[in-house]
């Protein structure tokens, strides 16, 4: 969420630094290690909730998301940051919000329904993200909401709202690929399929030479 | 196709499943409403060809491909009608029966298609399908109950 909010990021960034430097420096831990507890917080998040202590979860899954937050901070104050470890938090989110959502599932705190199609727009969103750089964020933070909000409209909400942000990421996609067949011109019937192998070629790893 | 046989199309539908309320809404929106990114083209061919009438230029977005069905299947779901699916295919199959080049599953694949149907000249198969459905709407409109 904090991606597309780059000043509370760099905010939360120089008060966050004194912690960053503690847990690489002193306790030795690394992003990947970060991320990987940030994981163990939200399962023990889902098992709270499941078993019915709700503000438990809630407060668990608030340490998973902050160590979420540490990790990316360790990683850019180290220079430790690398695509394989961006991969790492990506898939890892989405494994903590796939053991939250089982939680609620599993304390029946909204249908079964909602929470599955929540997770499916999410999922989608995040098919997409990288290339489209666009995410509105609506994700796990928003569960905190529950002590006021009933949690099927809460789950209700991500789902729209990351459906909204998948479509939204389409038509930006669609945009770039229009912007990429303007600037090849020539014959507009074949347009497209000329376009199309050119991104297809852009793809392609280049291979160093033996 | 043109707007004109996608609200031909839809209003037979409409008529023929018998939808009311939301329904209604939901088949016009997802049988005529999504040709709405021909308007997000509009100033990328601007831009690119003028005020000119160019025939080609590619109008299409992932709103009007089959990988949309990965968002409006959730949603169906969700509001609990097949409608918007129901709808968004006719349109689509009414779309890929014109020979022009198309996308059907970008941004996941390049694959390019042209459709069905298209040794068949784009302007007959237009004329009949309107033709029919105005017909079959009319017939629909006019039979006593």
């Amino acid at each position: 969420m904090l991606d597309s909010l780059p000043s509370l990021e760099a905010a939360i960034g120089s008060v966050s630094r004194p912690v960053v430097r503690f847990l690489h420096l002193k306790l030795g831990l690394s992003p990947s290690q970060l991320t990987w507890s940030s994981l163990g917080f939200s399962i023990g998040a889902a098992i709270a909730v499941g078993a019915g202590h709700l503000q438990a979860g809630l407060i668990l899954i608030l340490v998973g998301q902050i160590a979420d937050h540490l990790d990316g901070s360790v990683a850019r104050e180290f220079h430790l940051a690398s695509p394989e470890g961006a991969r790492l938090d990506t898939l890892v989110d989405r494994l903590s919000e796939a053991a939250v959502f089982i939680g609620f599932l599993v304390a029946g705190l909204a249908p079964a329904k909602v929470i599955v199609l929540a997770f499916v727009a999410i999922m989608l969103l995040t098919s997409i993200a990288e290339r489209s750089r666009f995410d509105p964020g609506f994700k796990r933070w928003m569960l905190y909401f529950g002590l006021w909000v009933p949690y099927p409209i809460l789950f209700s909400v991500i789902f729209v709202a990351n459906l909204a942000g998948f479509v939204i990421g389409l038509l930006i996609l669609d945009i770039k690929f229009q912007n990429r067949m303007d600037a090849l011109g020539g014959d507009l019937d074949t347009i497209a399929s000329r376009a199309a192998t050119a991104e297809t070629a852009e793809r392609v790893p280049r291979t160093e030479p033996a | 196709m043109t707007i004109f046989t996608h609200v031909l199309a839809t209003t037979l539908g409409v008529k023929l499943f018998g939808l009311h309320g939301k329904d209604v809404v939901l088949a016009y929106a997802f049988g005529v409403a999504v040709d709405i990114d021909h308007l997000i083209k509009m100033p990328f061919y601007l831009r690119t060809v003028g005020l000119r009438n160019e025939k080609g230029y590619y109008w299409r977005s992932s709103l009007q491909e089959p990988v949309a069905f990965l968002w409006i299947i959730p949603l169906c779901f969700f509001l609990g009608t097949w409608v918007p699916a129901l709808f968004f295919a006719i349109h689509l199959a009414m779309d890929y029966s014109v020979r022009y080049e198309k996308m059907p599953w970008y941004p996941y694949s390049p694959f390019v298609t042209r459709g069905w149907l298209i040794r068949m000249p784009d302007a007959a198969k237009e004329i009949g399908l309107f033709a029919v459905l105005l017909c079959s709407t009319l017939y629909l409109l006019l039979k006593r109950p």
